[in-house]
């Protein structure tokens, strides 16, 4: 594609296509979490469902030839995890900080493992739609190529802002991680909701994980996220506990990731590596803003204990 | 719908070697509200939770317009219509009040229409006779709203029994008359019959037909709100005083020097609204006071910030000295402390009994040089505070959490009253001791005053305040209502004013 | 265990101490994962009794199998502490690769001005100089804590990130040394000042370091007042307070003193092994330590032991990829496995030890 002169435009361009594509991800896994911590857990251990979620869909991807079968196997892989977080979390007095800690580890331990044969091969990946098929300017059409992914995550969040809102089971969902005790009046299974609920998220992360890999043009390698996991839990909380709000954040996240690679295209090399770190430095920053606010946790499912 | 009559006969209830029920029996007539008085502590809880099927008594019988039932769990109480409005709301506080009532309806639908829904709703919340906005959200709910919408949970479910355990503990006077007035014109209706849980006469004489005063797990008094008199009200909840062996040193007269003084103190509790309010006080040295009150009424808050645990506002000086919670001035000036609850808020649960034996001078000689520390010291000093005041441990080095109660507050009372004490604070200091226990702490507690040191004791247990202390004030809302000095002072003026009345 | 003299026992004196299950449970832990990590490759075709052999050849079969594994174990032990030290205040920071990092570039760049001079001074200096980057690092993710109500593990992880992304901007920009083309580095540092081989052991003084930093460590916290004091504040910030114990000074300067152990690991790395910075300095020690720390239940002397256990199993890595084909990530699931393990472990001690109440 050759570029067309079209001066400093391209560079909202570029952050624009860049910020949708690396937002996808983030849509999957903060939603995911969304609804883990609605039920009152919080599961730290996201990094390493990202990067199993990321293997299993490449590698099913590969030997089935289907994408979207390597998304669905993504998600499988990612649930599984989550129920083993689950079922780790249920344990009476354990840690559950340092069980999301171990999931990392043994999340990536068991992706790289079984990725290995994978560096090589090339699995076919996720199709995109061409948005942009009216323009003329390759920088244009190039921003609008946008992943199937993504409309299935804008999908997913109004999907999910349907569950909590309108169905019984979302507000049993959130019953159990706002109010323990109003939950156990009422006779809700409060274990059994918040395994589910971390299942759910889990299998929503491996998908997020299966973009990582499938994404056009598609490759696995170890580095293929870094703190994703971690930077959706800070999401979550600036996106207040909202769908989506988690839509929009991600879009910012993305817009945050997109810098740096953006930046380069128009020649911008020298801070390169700062750019990159955007989105960490944009998630310590809402933290701290988050926390600065009168109620900061006024929105927090009671049960996550936030309020100090 | 027919109000239900109530009966429960010779209820009683174990809890090992406590006797939390005693035989109790009382009669709640169709359509009216029948009070349970009594201080905290003397069964009314656990009375109720049986007759939600919380707890099994171990005897007694319960009967409902006229037919026995086994109430083995709350399923049981609900299809009898027996339904609970909490102290602490068990509403959700994030889900709208609409949101709530579905919630706890006895069908969750699958998908939910909220415009019928809210429609359904607000035909079967016009027919009440108080309205709670339904789409607004709990959270931003005053307390008041919040107290009524538990109610209307509770019709909305069909409640023909509603008990409510201190429902206005939270809410404004206003708040208060108005929730409790329409309870008792829905029970004048035929609606419903009601158990109001209570500790303040006012509430009771007004909104109460029968009143039930429960003391020491035992029924009382019994009878109609009009053929019983606040005296005899108070009377019944308090009672004579209990022969307890409390040895009183002759009272000495107090010295002059003014050891705490409080003046203006405000301080927030967890919801952020002020607990306790413009309050001062002082106490000398070799002077006891006592600070009376029902429980929730602001002392938590009080004790936290005088031990600098939580902020507040207002002025705290020791001996003259302003006084801020630093471990310095602690041991300068000589602050020291017998918290309610000692295993959670006066020792660290996962270190060993040694240990927490030395929280207090675990930095200073000789259980430290320089930053060395001595363990020998250390281990030294604990087997002679245990001596002393006779704690039973495994060991001392087993993990605090392995003490009984009782052994937990005599190794705190080991720690605090060995120091250098000029002022202690102490809250509830005997709560769940056994006798002897108790009058060991009483002893202690006496020895130090005679020593010289002042005392501010907080206590939900009259009696034992009455024994212990020179002067009594109360503690009402969050402020100090009453003051008396201990000599003659009337228990059941004293009461009044715990229970919250404005004038004896 | 006798009774205090004139004072019965009670009837449910526990069978076992606490103190044996302190010691069984751990090790009952990593048997589990063992067995599971056994059915692992068993499923991959090979077998589990030569894998566990290879791993103990490797990390500890040879003179050489040990210096590797002593190596390794040098920066784990320090990052351990990095993680063990906060946790006795009650905290759980994990951002320790990017303080190491960071130290390692501090510690590297910061003789370079200086020529000519003696090697002990410039060796402090450039421990120093890490322990300073380090301990700003964690002490902002304390501060953030203790002001912001951040959660300390969150923000440090993202700190570390942070920290990585700094390290790189100046590895391969202003502090780059020219002459390093395939792997971008910041000037050598002069020869003389690398940590000298120790005779006999055949692995660099920083073990020695690291070692002598661990006693420190565990003397400080077991022997003097600050160690109780901080032990009081991490078993209750709350009773802390009334004791009138300063706790928002305890839990930075802990994280402060946590962040300096991980800054003198990066140091000590630039000192003794690469001479310089560049990108292996970034090789996941900060991670590794996490599990050293939790797996020795936080305390400095068993960080050693399982430090080494640790680098031994990683320094095997290498031979079962050789000899069986078996990725580095292999070790990484087992250590995933481990950590699982004594997690649930500790979950049930803590268990045991409530019902113990009499």
């Amino acid at each position: 594609m050759d570029s067309t002169s079209i001066g400093w435009f391209s560079l909202p361009l570029a952050i624009l296509g860049g910020a949708i594509r690396v937002s996808t991800p983030f849509i999957f896994v903060s939603i995911g979490e969304l609804i883990t911590e609605k039920s009152g857990r919080i599961n730290l251990g996201l990094e390493g469902t990202l990067m199993l979620g990321a293997m299993a869909g490449y590698a099913i991807s590969y030997l089935s030839g289907s994408p979207w079968l390597g998304v669905l196997s993504a998600g499988l892989a990612g649930m599984a995890f989550g129920l083993l977080h689950g079922l780790l979390c249920s344990v009476k007095r354990v840690n559950d900080t340092a069980i999301g800690i171990s999931l990392i580890v043994l999340g990536t331990g068991l992706a790289f493992f079984l990725g290995k044969p994978l560096i090589e091969p090339k699995a076919p990946p996720l199709p995109s739609i061409g948005l942009g098929f009216w323009s003329t300017v390759p920088q244009v059409r190039a921003a609008l190529d946008v992943n199937a992914l993504f409309f299935v995550g804008i999908a997913l969040a109004f999907a999910v802002y349907l569950f909590l809102n309108r169905t019984g089971w979302g507000l049993m969902l959130r019953t159990v991680g706002d109010s323990e005790d109003a939950a156990r009046a009422l006779g809700f299974p409060v274990l059994r909701v918040r395994i589910i609920a971390t299942m759910a998220g889990g299998f929503l992360a491996g998908i997020g994980g299966s973009f990582l890999s499938l994404s056009y043009p598609g490759s696995w390698s170890e580095g293929l996220s870094s703190g994703q996991g971690i930077m959706a839990v800070a999401l979550v909380i600036f996106a207040r506990w909202r769908s989506v709000n988690a839509l929009g954040a991600s879009l910012l996240f993305g817009g945050a990731g997109a810098l740096g690679p953006a930046l380069q295209g128009i020649g911008v090399t020298g801070y390169y590596y700062l750019f990159n770190a955007a989105p960490y430095i944009l998630t310590l920053a809402i933290m701290v803003a988050s926390t600065s606010r009168a109620a900061p946790f006024a929105d927090a499912p009671g049960e996550l204990k936030l309020h100090r | 719908m027919t109000a239900p009559q109530v009966e429960l006969r010779n209820m009683t209830k174990r809890f090992g070697a406590n006797l939390a029920l005693n035989n109790v029996s009382l009669l709640i007539r169709s359509g009216t509200v029948h009070a349970l008085l009594g201080e905290n502590g003397a069964g009314k809880s656990t009375l109720v939770k049986c007759l939600v099927g919380f707890y099994h008594p171990d005897e007694g019988h319960i009967q409902v317009d006229g037919r026995e039932h086994r109430l083995n769990s709350p399923k049981d109480a609900d299809a009898l219509g027996i339904g609970m409005v909490y102290q602490h709301f068990t509403l959700v506080p994030s889900m709208t009040v609409a949101q709530n009532l579905v919630v706890s309806g006895a069908r969750l639908p699958a998908y939910i229409n909220w415009q019928s829904e809210l429609r359904r709703l607000a035909e079967v919340t016009k027919k009440l006779p108080f309205h709670v906005p339904l789409d607004v959200r709990v959270s931003q709910l005053s307390a008041g709203e919040k107290q009524k919408a538990e109610i209307v949970k509770q019709l909305y479910l069909g409640r023909k029994l509603l008990i409510l355990d201190e429902p206005t503990s939270v809410l404004t006077p206003a708040e208060a008359d108005e929730v409790l007035g329409h309870v008792r014109s829905l029970t004048r209706t035929g609606v419903l019959s009601a158990i109001l849980i209570s500790h303040k006469f006012h509430e009771v004489r007004r909104f109460a037909d029968d009143v039930t005063v429960l003391r020491r797990g035992a029924s009382v008094r019994t009878g109609a709100v009009a053929d019983l008199t606040d005296d005899a009200l108070a009377e019944a909840m308090i009672g004579e005083p209990v022969s307890k062996i409390v040895q009183h040193a002759p009272k000495s007269p107090p010295r002059s020097d003014i050891i705490l003084s409080i003046s203006d103190l405000r301080v927030n509790g967890d919801n952020g609204l002020p607990a306790v309010k413009d309050l001062s006080l002082e106490v000398r040295a070799g002077e006891i006071v006592g600070i009376a009150g029902v429980s929730g009424n602001g002392q938590l808050e009080l004790v936290e910030a005088l031990m600098g645990q939580r902020d507040r506002s207002g002025t705290m000086t020791v001996s003259g000295s302003p006084f801020n919670g630093t471990r310095r001035e602690i041991a300068r000036l000589g602050v020291y402390g017998l918290p309610q609850e000692p295993l959670k808020n006066a020792c660290i649960d996962r270190m060993s009994l040694a240990e927490n034996l030395a929280l207090r001078n675990f930095d200073r000689v000789p259980l430290c040089r320089g930053i060395a520390m001595n363990y020998g010291a250390l281990a030294q000093q604990a087997e002679r505070l245990v001596a002393q005041f006779r704690v039973k441990a495994p060991s001392l080095t087993a993990s605090m959490s392995t003490l009984s109660g009782g052994n937990v507050q005599r190794a705190v009372l080991a720690r605090e009253l060995t120091q250098d004490v000029r002022l202690l604070v102490a809250s509830n200091p005997t709560f769940g001791l056994d006798f002897v226990a108790c009058e060991e702490t009483y002893r202690r507690i006496l020895e130090a005053r005679n020593r010289g040191t002042a005392v501010l004791l907080i206590s939900e247990d009259l009696d034992e305040l009455l024994g212990l202390v020179d002067r009594v004030l109360v503690m009402s809302a969050g402020r100090i209502v009453h003051e008396v000095s201990a000599e003659g002072a009337d228990k059941r003026v004293i009461g009044k004013y715990m229970a919250g009345m404005k004038a004896a | 265990m006798s009774s205090i003299s004139g004072i019965e026992p009670g009837p449910s004196s526990p069978p076992v101490t606490a103190a044996q299950l302190g010691l069984a449970l751990p090790v009952l832990a990593v048997l589990l994962a063992s067995a599971i990590f056994a059915a692992f490759v068993a499923l991959y075709g090979q077998n589990p009794v030569t894998v566990f052999g290879l791993i103990v050849q490797g990390g500890f079969g040879s003179s050489f199998a040990w210096q590797d594994t002593l190596s390794r174990a040098a920066p784990l032990v320090l990052v351990g502490l990095a993680v063990a030290i906060p946790a006795q205040a009650g905290l759980v920071i994990i951002g320790g690769e990017g303080a190491l990092v960071l130290g390692g570039l501090a510690g590297a760049v910061v003789t370079l001005p200086f020529a000519g001079a003696h090697a002990l001074p410039m060796q402090l200096l450039m421990s120093l100089a890490g322990a300073l980057i380090g301990g700003l690092w964690f002490g902002l993710a304390g501060v953030l804590r203790q002001y912001r109500g951040l959660n300390e593990t969150i923000s440090s992880l993202l700190l570390s990130y942070i920290g990585i992304a700094i390290f790189h901007h100046l590895t391969e920009g202003l502090l780059r040394d020219p002459a390093s083309l395939d792997k971008p580095s910041t000037h050598p540092i002069d020869p003389s000042y690398m940590l000298p081989v120790m005779p006999g052991v055949g692995v660099h003084a920083g073990l020695a370091a690291s070692l002598s930093l661990a006693v420190i460590a565990h003397v400080v916290l077991r022997y003097t007042r600050w160690g109780f004091a901080l032990r009081v504040v991490g078993g209750s910030a709350r009773v802390a307070k009334m004791m009138g114990l300063a706790v928002n000074r305890w839990i930075i300067g802990a994280s402060v003193v946590a962040g300096g152990m991980a800054g003198i690991a990066g140091a000590i790395e630039v000192a003794a092994v690469q001479g310089t910075a560049n990108s292996s300095l970034i090789v996941g020690y900060g991670y590794s330590g996490i599990l050293v720390a939790f797996l020795a239940r936080h305390q400095p002397l068993a960080i050693v032991a399982v430090a080494l256990l640790i680098g031994g199993m990683q320094a095997s890595a290498s031979l079962l990829q050789r000899r069986l084909g078996l990725p580095d990530a292999t070790m990484l699931v087992f250590q995933g496995l481990i950590f699982v393990c004594v997690l649930v472990a500790d979950a049930i001690a803590q268990q045991l030890r409530e019902t113990t109440r009499r």
